[in-house]
């Protein structure tokens, strides 16, 4: 059976992760057939059709320009997602070798990453985010960047603490007395027995690279209007949430929560998953 | 007075116990009487602690009791409220289990843990209790009790631990003890301490007791009836006594042919090739002045291998023995240079190789290789059995193709006794045994001269055990390796080595054949260490 076979039978026999995967699946659909589910253009406004409530002609009401948006939300998916998973695998692809480098050698440049790591961390999420895109301008683009540079460390030092505590593992004496040269038991023994926590991680970090760049965009350092995109649209209807007009924010606030919610839900069916101890059935 | 007398302590009626629809005991009968010390040995996963558990309701949530009743003295355990359980739990039967220092609070003193059991059981004040605690721990043998009550768990030895543990279980008065395992991992001297107390203390006030346990020395020692159990069952029960004479059933006699020493097949006569080589031949190994020192975080220094030396020639296996601390495991590292060393010099061949670079050294692993002792977690869990045998033949010149590759590691399966099937199978899916043989294969995959056994026979069921040490005889004596076998189970010294020596602090205390140092040991440790084994012959006459 393939892999992917294999996964997915899993994943049928449990209804947290089942629940999980029809949210990811939809968003899927939402993100390949967004022209075709949506109602309106997205980014078109209408004055005339400014803040209407819920209706047969705008399913989740329209917000202050008169924008629909049920179709935003279903747009947003596509920039929403595009941004998390691009921020995540770039900080996978280069925060996993990192990690495992600065845990298998322990000398000076390896302290002096973790110590800039630390100040990457060390940072308030959103002053590093506002900074960065200050600096380098309000695009898609820049805020993946920014999100990346800040999952990096996540990743290093995830990886960092596996490898910790299995070099001094006796399957890796055992390896080195079967003469395994540093690469080998680094790539080849330390790396397969570390992975499972970090790629747990990215599920929990695609759903946090949601919140984070929603939340950028609520604080005015994400993307700009008229952008489709969750936390933006939060952010414009905050302003008239006081005046009743409720649902410019609540649809896309539980846009963010169902997004988030499905993969903090696959995360733990990974983690079981890639569990060597589980009974393959 | 007479009724209560005749009243076992414990009774056991057709006891049936599942997890989660799968047997784990099956009609378990089993009486303990008043003063007397009942064993229970099986092997893993006979269902020993499950009984134990099940004798105070302690069962795991997806465990129950399927059919059959337990009496403690005379009452139902069945029909007891939460109260009464608890009141018996501690009470009137009291739980030691393994590794004391799991078992103790980490963040109380240890007084007052022993303290709260009395007060769980009395109506008795603080002050009291605690009196109560400091008389016990004098009563199991610790010396400055007062100032031992305010230690945590952390500034005590394993065998101290393990005696406040028996304090624990004893302050409360208990008229039934179950010891499941009580003395696993604790070195023998200790071991023999521990159980002497614990089992002298019984019999003073009279109570009974189960020793569960995988050994039968301890049994032989200290048990007036000893139950056999395998998979749920008790298979026989007797007399101590009767059971050494002659186990009535065929796994009883397996059971305690396991147990006894192989007798040492194995003197130097016996060796094909050394009548043959009358010069002295050159030894394999030659270690001289090894010197390895840590330095504790508080700087001070331990000395954990000082001025070790020893040979070993062809053919021919030396056993380095001793308790843990002794240095004996760190000799083994430095001598594949898993640690460096301080100072000394290991000749192989009449070569050092302390002084080589790490790449020079890399291409020689293959002819010095080394066993690890515990079978599962010496192989790396992601991998199948094919690819962990055959990764060290990447330092063999002779093995380059795939085909050749997997040529040998079948030929390494079947020298082990593996069948070829569990080539493609991952570790857990293996038992103790045969993780034991995949790392032996391993080691011998290069077909090196000269191997490092560390404890190859610890963690290891009496039958399993009896195995490898037959393995590894019979694996030396075929492929002439030079071995040396670190361990600190004295009966398989006996029946495997040539000579042995006896590490204490770091220095070699004694060293010679085995039979005359088993015969005739002159060191007051080696006596002590030998004083400290629980051999059955002794008992089975």
């Amino acid at each position: 059976m393939s892999r992917i076979a294999d996964f997915t039978a899993f994943i049928l026999r449990r209804p947290a992760a089942l629940v999980g995967l029809i949210l990811l699946l939809l968003q899927v659909l939402a993100i390949v057939f967004a022209p075709v589910l949506a109602t309106h253009s997205p980014t078109t406004a209408d004055p005339i059709a400014s803040l209407q409530p819920p209706s047969s002609e705008h399913w989740f009401g329209t917000d202050v320009s008169g924008m629909d948006i049920y179709s935003r939300i279903i747009f947003a998916t596509r920039i929403n997602l595009l941004i998390s998973v691009t921020a995540v695998a770039v900080a996978f692809v280069v925060g996993v070798p990192i990690g495992l480098l600065v845990g298998y050698y322990r000398n000076w440049l390896s302290s002096l990453t973790m110590r800039v790591f630390d100040f990457i961390q060390s940072f308030p999420v959103f002053v590093l985010g506002m900074a960065l895109v200050s600096v380098m301008g309000q695009e898609i683009w820049n805020v993946a960047i920014v999100l990346a540079v800040l999952f990096i460390p996540v990743f290093a030092r995830l990886i960092r603490a596996e490898v910790l505590s299995l070099r001094d593992r006796p399957f890796i004496s055992a390896a080195r007395c079967s003469g395994a040269t540093d690469g080998t038991i680094m790539f080849r023994h330390i790396l397969p027995n570390a992975l499972t926590p970090s790629i747990v991680q990215v599920s929990i970090s695609i759903g946090m690279a949601i919140l984070l760049t929603a939340g950028l965009s609520f604080i005015g350092a994400g993307v700009r209007m008229p952008v489709p995109e969750w936390g933006l649209m939060v952010s414009v209807g905050s302003q008239q949430m006081i005046l009743g007009v409720w649902w410019v924010s609540l649809f896309p606030g539980l846009a963010i929560v169902l997004s988030v919610l499905s993969f903090a839900l696959l995360a733990d069916a990974v983690r079981d998953y890639f569990d060597p101890r589980r009974e393959r059935g | 007075m007479a009724n209560v007398e005749e009243s076992p302590l414990v009774e056991v009626k057709g006891l049936s116990v599942a997890f989660a629809g799968k047997s784990a005991l099956n009609a378990i009968d089993l009486t303990l009487r008043r003063d007397e010390v009942l064993g229970v040995v099986g092997e893993t996963g006979a269902g020993k602690s499950v009984l134990a558990r099940a004798l105070i309701r302690l069962l795991p949530g997806n465990a129950g009791i399927t059919s059959g009743e337990i009496c403690i003295t005379g009452r139902s355990v069945a029909d007891m409220s939460d109260e009464e359980l608890r009141r018996l739990r501690g009470g009137e039967v009291a739980l030691i289990g393994t590794d004391a220092k799991s078992l103790l609070d980490p963040v109380r003193s240890v007084g007052d843990q022993v303290a709260d059991v009395l007060q769980a059981h009395r109506r008795i004040g603080r002050k009291q209790a605690k009196a109560a605690a400091i008389e016990v721990f004098e009563k199991v043998g610790i010396v400055d009790a007062e100032k031992r009550a305010a230690a945590y768990p952390h500034q005590l030895s394993g065998g101290m631990a393990q005696r406040i543990v028996i304090a624990m279980a004893m302050i409360a008065g208990p008229k039934v003890v179950l010891a499941d395992d009580a003395t696993l991992g604790l070195d023998a001297t200790i071991q023999v301490q521990v159980l002497d107390l614990l089992v002298s203390r019984c019999r003073e006030l009279g109570l009974g007791a189960i020793i569960i346990t995988h050994d039968l020395g301890i049994v032989a020692r200290y048990c007036d009836r000893v139950a056999i159990m395998r998979d749920g069952r008790i298979e026989e029960e007797a007399a101590t006594s009767a059971f050494l004479a002659g186990p009535a059933t065929s796994y009883g006699s397996q059971l305690l042919a396991a147990a006894k020493a192989r007798p040492v097949p194995m003197a130097k006569a016996d060796c094909p090739k050394a009548p043959v080589e009358s010069a002295p031949s050159r030894p394999i190994i030659e270690v001289l002045d090894l010197k390895k020192y840590f330095s504790t975080p508080s700087g001070h220094v331990v000395r954990a291998v000082d001025d070790v030396s020893f040979r070993i020639p062809r053919g021919e296996t030396l056993a380095l023995v001793g308790e843990s601390g002794s240095g004996k495991t760190t000799v083994g590292q430095c001598l594949v240079r898993l640690l460096p060393s301080d100072a000394g010099s290991v000749l192989f061949g009449g070569a050092d190789i302390l002084g080589l670079p790490d790449s020079a050294f890399r291409p020689m692993r293959k002819y010095i290789q080394m066993v690890f002792q515990e079978p599962y977690v010496a192989l790396n869990p992601r991998w199948k059995v094919e690819d962990l045998i055959a990764e060290p033949l990447a330092l063999d010149g002779s093995v380059t193709t795939g085909e050749a590759r997997r040529k040998r590691v079948l030929e390494m399966l079947d020298l082990v006794r593996l069948p070829a099937r569990l080539a493609s199978v991952f570790p857990h899916q293996l038992t103790a045994g045969e993780q034991k043989r995949v790392g032996i294969a391993r080691a011998l995959a290069t077909r090196p001269d000269f191997v490092v056994f560390d404890e190859p026979t610890t963690a290891l069921d009496i039958r399993v055990r009896a195995q490898i040490i037959d393995l590894v005889r019979d694996l030396q004596r075929q492929m002439q390796l030079a071995t040396l076998f670190i361990t600190h189970d004295l009966n398989s010294v006996r029946s495997l080595a040539h000579n042995v020596a006896v590490m204490r602090y770091g220095k070699i205390v004694e060293t010679g054949e085995t039979e005359k140092i088993f015969a005739s040991p002159q060191h007051e440790y080696t006596k002590m260490l030998l004083g400290a084994e629980l051999p059955i012959e002794h008992f089975a006459g």
